[in-house]
């Protein structure tokens, strides 16, 4: 290809992206950097908040906490969400679509809302408690919010679209002749799966649990909501400094150990998303 | 002729409708032990449906497909025993060579040393020895279909299916590859099963070409059977050039009434039209060029020389008779070779035998 002139110059394309920089740097870039400075600067720069945290056991206990719940929620939205994405992959393209819309719903719902909705469904005297006790004629009410499951579930069901939808991207790239073939050669549908389909979807999977892992342990809200006491995470660690001690350094030095974590993870989605040898290749 | 070999494959009325389309169309087909038909057709003929019906990628609306001498026509694609090469390689992109090779073998759990001396043998039949460790994606498309062929070759098939295998490669490397192909069944004496809409590959390749139409099958023989003596318009049509003259009949004197003359019918044969309109095939190669009268017996019609090409072993003369009709001349080139002047006048012919009396067709209308 020879070199084409482009339609806007180097500064005309500047200039264009020059409002929503502004935008950022002010509204984003400003704040976070107020942060990362204030974990340091009380009356001259310190390191009083980082050694108060590092030696705290409540922000060790609660970043156990959050690890620990973002991991198993990641883990049953991998398992819950890979059969959907699986199954979503093998419809014709005209049939997955009214799925797909379903899968989407709860991205255009509120959290707040969805968190609502959870305690209706799974409460004390919730819609599925009173289902189980008529079901099976007794009183039956299994706790299932206000603690580390409801916590959980509600983590899940804000972070399936995020899993299903990377999986299902990964799962469609891969050629359907090479299940052909496969099947052709002999080998049997579980074959097929653990040998093609499993390890070429191996992208997809590492990207929704990176994406997944990432949202789970900025979560606020839904722990919020829906945890009981014992499962307070980062971001509920943080409005405690925040509006209750009022210890501003304190507050700003585990967001910024937070945003370390996700930094970290982020980098991390980066690498297998630029693995595009591996997509390339799944081709 | 071989000697008649048992039938590796046999449809009979095998029948695939998607709503009111019949894809394929009660069509029977016998395929021999050790015999290289091509399924060759436009796209949309059905060929691709019957390939994908007896692979059991797809299930028949009525029929029957047999395999080896027994029922397969509810049989799982993964019980029929068969090996299938596509036209994307279908290579494994996060397995070697090696392992994409051995993956039919470790699928029906033969023996780990076993496994890998019988890569290494196929790997070695295809003079690809030395990249079984590379991925793929990091071959050519060429070592990558012959790496297919070979993860067919190494489970020993009784029947190899190929879907258009050489259509992603370039013209040198088909040829080559149609050559390598060629050599392995003959090695081999697999049956195979090959589907193409490259005419010249299916003349080049067969042992017998079934024709494909809207779902039948319009004529199937030996490559010279289909190109020298088709049945329809169709068939001369699809295979090589060949010219056209539409007209007449009559009967009492044998002759076909066109616009450019009364023209003498070929011997009798069955199957030909025998009164109405009929259209007369002649291949270019079977036309010659006379600057003054031709051989008594002989057709011939005045036309005009419009251009004149040379294309290496051989050269294409473009005539136009009165009318406005094209006809196409073809000769073999040489060193001495004297191309007609553009504009002069010259006499076409042909021998009579050369001719061939065909029905007319719906699909044909302007000749």
């Amino acid at each position: 290809m020879s070199e084409t002139k482009p339609y806007l110059d180097r500064w005309a394309g500047l200039a264009l992206l020059l409002p929503m920089a502004a935008l950022l740097a002010i509204f984003f870039v400003y704040p976070l950097a107020r942060t990362v400075w204030q974990s340091f600067y009380e009356y001259g720069f310190t390191l009083r908040a980082y050694e108060t945290l590092l030696s705290s056991t409540l922000f060790w206990k609660v970043l156990k906490t959050t690890f620990a719940i973002s991991f198993t929620a990641t883990i049953v939205a991998l398992l819950a969400g890979y059969p959907v994405a699986l199954h979503l992959s093998r419809l014709p393209p005209q049939r997955r679509m009214p799925y797909l819309v379903m899968v989407m719903l709860p991205f255009w719902t509120s959290i707040l809302v969805k968190s609502f909705a959870l305690i209706v469904l799974l409460g004390y005297d919730g819609i599925v408690n009173n289902a189980l006790s008529f079901v099976f004629g007794s009183p039956i009410h299994i706790p299932m919010v206000f603690n580390r499951v409801g916590a959980i579930l509600g983590m899940v069901n804000y972070l399936l679209p995020f899993m299903i939808l990377s999986i299902l991207s990964s799962l469609l790239t891969q050629d359907v002749n090479l299940g052909r073939a496969a099947e052709v050669m002999g080998a049997s549908r579980f074959t097929i799966f653990r040998r093609i389909t499993l390890p070429l979807s191996m992208p997809g999977v590492l990207a929704g649990v990176l994406i997944s892992f990432t949202l789970s342990i900025g979560m606020y809200i839904t722990p919020a909501l829906l945890g009981g006491r014992q499962d307070m995470m980062m971001a509920n660690l943080i409005d405690f400094y925040t509006r209750q001690t009022l210890d501003w350094p304190l507050a700003s030095a585990i967001a910024v150990v937070l945003l370390l974590v996700s930094g970290v993870l982020v980098a991390m989605l980066g690498q297998v998303r630029g693995a595009g040898g591996m997509k390339e290749m799944a081709r | 002729m071989q000697p008649i070999a048992r039938d590796m494959i046999r449809v009979t009325a095998l029948t695939r409708t998607y709503g009111s389309f019949n894809a394929l169309d009660a069509v029977d087909l016998s395929v021999a032990q050790g015999e290289f038909v091509t399924l060759l057709g436009p796209s949309g003929s059905g060929k691709s449906t019957l390939l994908n019906l007896i692979s059991g990628m797809i299930e028949p609306t009525s029929g029957k497909i047999e395999i080896d001498g027994r029922d397969a026509t509810n049989q799982p694609t993964n019980q029929r025993g068969l090996g299938m090469v596509f036209q994307n390689y279908a290579l494994m992109p996060h397995m070697t060579v090696f392992e994409n090779v051995a993956f039919p073998l470790q699928v029906r759990k033969v023996p780990k040393s076993e496994i890998e001396t019988r890569v290494r043998d196929v790997l070695r039949l295809i003079q690809l020895e030395h990249v079984a460790d590379r991925k793929p994606k990091q071959l050519s498309g060429g070592q990558q279909q012959r790496i297919s062929l070979a993860r067919c070759i190494v489970y020993r098939p009784s029947i190899i299916l190929m879907d258009e295998p050489l259509g992603a490669l370039d013209k040198k490397l088909r040829e080559d590859m149609q050559l390598e192909i060629k050599r392995l069944h003959a090695e081999l004496g697999i049956t195979m099963i090959y589907v193409t809409h490259d005419q010249e590959e299916a003349l080049a390749m067969s042992d017998r070409i079934v024709l494909m139409r809207k779902g039948r099958i319009e004529q199937q023989g030996r490559p010279e059977e289909l190109y020298f003596r088709p049945d329809t318009l169709f068939t001369a049509d699809f295979l090589g050039s060949s010219n056209l003259l539409m007209g007449t009949i009559d009967v009492s004197a044998r002759t076909l009434q066109t616009a450019y003359g009364n023209l003498p019918l070929p011997a009798t044969r069955p199957g030909e039209p025998k009164s109405g309109d009929g259209v007369l095939m002649i291949r270019p190669e079977s036309v010659r060029l006379f600057s003054e009268t031709a051989p008594e017996t002989w057709s011939g019609l005045q036309a005009t020389v419009r251009d004149s090409i040379v294309l290496g072993s051989f050269v294409r003369h473009f005539l136009e008779l009165p009318g406005g009709k094209r006809v196409i001349v073809q000769e073999p080139s040489g060193a001495s070779l004297s191309r007609p002047e553009r504009g002069s006048t010259v006499r076409v012919a042909w021998g009579p035998q050369d001719a061939r009396l065909l029905r007319t067709d719906p699909d044909f209308q302007n000749l």
